[in-house]
């Protein structure tokens, strides 16, 4: 009975066009557009060679220390920093004017000037560098001052001096040693979007419990009135609805691993295991919703979305505020399946110690099993004066 | 008068819709509002980073230290457990490291190592330019053998030495950012209101049941089609009008009361127009609760995520921009995104703006004809 009561859910679950859009389609739909728009978010921080100018007048020709430091950071090799074209100032303005050019440097007296058209990024970059250069010389000049100031002898072979400190500012090489690992921030905006493909199953299962109610549909009158025990119409909704949740969650897990190329880590079981645990929790959650709350169908799929789009922004589906949400409200994730869902899959790609992973694990599983023992205390011993 | 009080029944019954996208704007919009991730406003943010002292007191150390406070955002009392999540979700973009004995293996020309661990992003190349430049600096004076007392004071001369940069914007733009990427965020809202609501107007007058009564009814069908394409329109503009209120405390008065806020208003009211038109057509081709909430949800946050509403369009691969030329909302954006960065407010300056909003009035005109020509294509069937 059990068997032929699994068929019949599966099928007229299939067959729910709606339901399967929203838990099917739609996170395909969003891994999609969240691909569009957050491709480019991560390799925009990759620097990449701007168009500048320099203002090519005598004062420039005779800087002959700064013209040859700038020309370095223009020749094409890894290091480059500039595309530079070398005009008079008029050019120059035409061109910042035409914002064909991120900014222009000229030298008045001998000292570096720069002329952008706004503040932003590759401004900053080419004042900053110009920076250096200036203050190079100028760490030059000062060396080779202190040095005939403390030995004014030395002054008679100022040859060596300017060439030892030449050699003191360009071979400079500061110890830092950067124990970095280089991450992409975006792939929480993925590893939300399968919590909330998960938390799908809330609304899932909350609609195949439904069906069964007695006092929520006629289908459910009919079901009571049939010779066949509670337990296995019920048990067998939650396993079809969740039979196709899984299946939808790991095809959606798959389609941003392998055609997204989203990161996960490495480890298949430990994937498939969460998002197992994850829809398990949701199927809970929605047949905990569905016994409990005394309304129509629509009423508590609307509280099910608020619960999973409250989630997906504590989560940081939004915008990656995770880490500010986690300092104001710390235990909301910690309590949340789609924060536990989120965290999870942060562990697996983040940590090498599996600790997180595993409590994250747990945590859903703990919730699974709340809401299970919530809702069969509620189901048990149901009877109705009249319906 | 009929059709109109069963529109705004309608409506009313449904305020709920209204309600939740209204939400989702204010929460959503003030929070990117609040974000950072314009380019336009990377100089004035100092980078966020924790320090590991582990020196003892040192002249050196100290000057660091100061340093490293005046150009960046030391995080206090920060707990070394925090890092690792904190440098991946970019709450700090950088973590410094100083071992023991630093400052005076420093002096002595030994060149010590110092630990860093920094995110991705350019806050953090920042943070390691402005590092590397003082050690450079401290480096290149080790050659003089000076007490780390005159070496701090000679790094601190050639570092307080910055070059003179001249702008040339007459005004800074950056104050925009606010109205601009409220105006931006509003597409989705508008989209998700005015279709929702005119979809199931149109779909309630369109049930087989309620169109052969109405047929059979006193009142003429143009004259229906009139009075719900009326209300359709008041509607939208009662949406448009909810949202520049709440734009108006959300974003300041500031912004919004001059000839650049009239600019961002009279695009959002064209692109209002053109929801609607979106609206019309949609409710031509499909029917349902259902069906009307899947496709807006395809029709709004698709034309939001491509079209650089929730996503800054710079930061868009160019194809998706290429593809967006044929959505209304990459004319929309694209209008709110020059009004924010206007220089000037002669003719030639708006000119760009004014084509983007004629732009997406042709795309409502188009709208309508489509949706007459499949409207009298149905009514053949």
């Amino acid at each position: 009975m059990f068997w032929h009561s699994f068929k019949y859910a599966l099928r007229s679950l299939l067959k729910n066009r709606s339901m399967m859009f929203w838990t099917l389609a739609f996170p395909f739909v969003l891994a999609l557009l969240f691909n569009f728009a957050f491709a480019r978010l991560h390799d925009y921080d990759v620097f990449e060679a701007f168009d500048v100018a320099v203002v090519d007048d005598d004062e420039f020709r005779d800087a002959e220390v700064f013209s040859e430091a700038f020309k370095s950071l223009s020749e094409a090799d890894e290091n480059r920093l500039f595309v530079t074209q070398y005009v008079n100032r008029e050019r120059a303005d035409e061109l910042l004017e035409a914002e064909e050019i991120e900014g222009y440097v000229y030298l008045v007296d001998g000292e570096p000037h720069v002329k952008v058209k706004k503040n932003g990024t590759n401004q900053t970059v080419l004042t900053t560098a110009v920076s250096q250069i200036s203050q190079r010389i100028e760490i030059a000049t000062d060396i080779i001052e202190t040095k005939i100031s403390k030995d004014p002898m030395s002054a008679m072979n100022i040859e060596q001096i300017s060439k030892e400190a030449i050699e003191a500012v360009s071979e400079v090489e500061p110890n830092i040693k950067d124990n970095s690992r280089v991450m992409n921030m975006v792939v929480i905006e993925f590893y939300t979007l399968i919590a909330m493909a998960c938390m799908q199953g809330a609304m899932l299962s909350s609609e195949m419990i439904d069906r069964a109610l007695p006092n929520i549909s006629s289908r459910g009158k009919r079901i009571a009135a049939a010779p066949t025990r509670k337990s296995v119409i019920i048990l067998s909704n939650l396993l079809a609805g969740y039979i196709v949740l899984l299946t939808g969650v790991l095809g959606l897990i798959a389609f941003m691993r392998f055609v997204l190329g989203v990161e996960f880590g490495s480890n298949l079981g430990l994937i498939c295991a969460h998002a197992a645990a994850g829809s398990l929790a949701a199927i809970m959650m929605g047949m905990f919703l569905s016994v409990m709350l005394k309304t129509n169908s629509s009423a508590k799929n609307i509280i099910g979305v608020i619960v999973t789009m409250v989630g997906c922004l504590f989560a940081g589906m939004f915008g990656g505020q995770k880490g500010w949400f986690d300092s104001v409200m710390p235990f909301v994730n910690k309590i949340s399946p789609v924060g536990l869902i989120t965290d999870g899959y942060y562990a697996l790609y983040y940590y090498e110690d599996m600790t997180r992973y595993f409590m994250n694990l747990g945590g859903l599983l703990a919730i699974a099993a709340v809401f299970m023992i919530l809702s069969v205390q509620g189901l048990r011993r149901q009877r109705y004066d009249s319906i | 008068m009929t059709v109109s009080k069963a529109f705004w029944k309608i409506v009313a019954k449904n305020i709920g819709v209204i309600v939740t996208y209204t939400i989702i704007l204010v929460m959503f919009g003030t929070i990117n509002m609040s974000s950072n991730s314009s380019t336009a406003q990377f100089e004035a943010v100092k980078p966020k980073i924790a320090v590991f002292n582990h020196d003892s007191e040192n002249a050196f150390t100290n000057n660091l230290l100061e340093y490293l406070d005046k150009n960046a955002e030391i995080q206090q009392d920060y707990s070394e457990d925090s890092v690792k999540d904190d440098l991946f979700y970019e709450a700090i973009v950088m973590a410094i490291d100083i071992p023991e004995n630093y400052g005076k293996d420093f002096v002595a020309g030994k060149n010590p190592e110092l630990h860093t661990r920094t995110s991705s992003g350019y806050a953090a190349e920042l943070a390691k330019v402005m590092l590397n430049k003082y050690l450079a600096t401290a480096q290149s004076y080790t050659v003089l053998d000076l007490p780390a007392d005159e070496l701090a004071e000679k790094i601190n001369k050639v570092l307080d030495n910055e070059i003179e940069v001249e702008t040339l914007s007459k005004i800074d733009t950056t104050q925009f950012a606010k109205p601009t990427r409220y105006f931006n965020f509003a597409n989705y809202a508008i989209l998700a209101c005015v279709i929702t609501i005119i979809c199931l107007i149109m779909g309630s007058f369109n049930r087989r049941e309620i169109r052969r009564r109405n047929l059979v009814s006193a009142v003429e069908i143009s004259k229906m089609n009139g009075a719900l394409l009326r209300n359709s329109c008041l509607y939208s503009f009662g949406v448009w009008l909810l949202y520049v209120v709440i734009g108006y405390f959300l974003v300041g008065s500031k912004e919004l009361l001059n000839l650049r806020g009239v600019l961002y208003l009279a695009n959002s009211l064209a692109f209002c127009i053109c929801a609607t038109t979106i609206a019309y057509l949609i409710s031509r081709l499909i029917s349902g609760r259902n069906a009307t909430d899947a496709v807006m949800n395809i029709v709004a946050l698709g034309s939001s995520f491509l079209c650089g509403c929730f996503v800054p369009a710079e930061y868009l691969p160019d194809f998706v921009l290429t593809f967006a030329h044929i959505l209304p909302s990459y004319y929309y954006v694209a209008a709110n995104d020059k009004i924010g960065t206007l220089q000037g407010l002669e003719f030639s300056d708006i000119r760009p703006v004014l084509i983007n909003i004629v732009i997406i009035l042709g795309f409502s005109v188009a709208f309508v004809i489509a949706a007459n020509i499949i409207s009298k294509a149905k009514q053949r069937e």
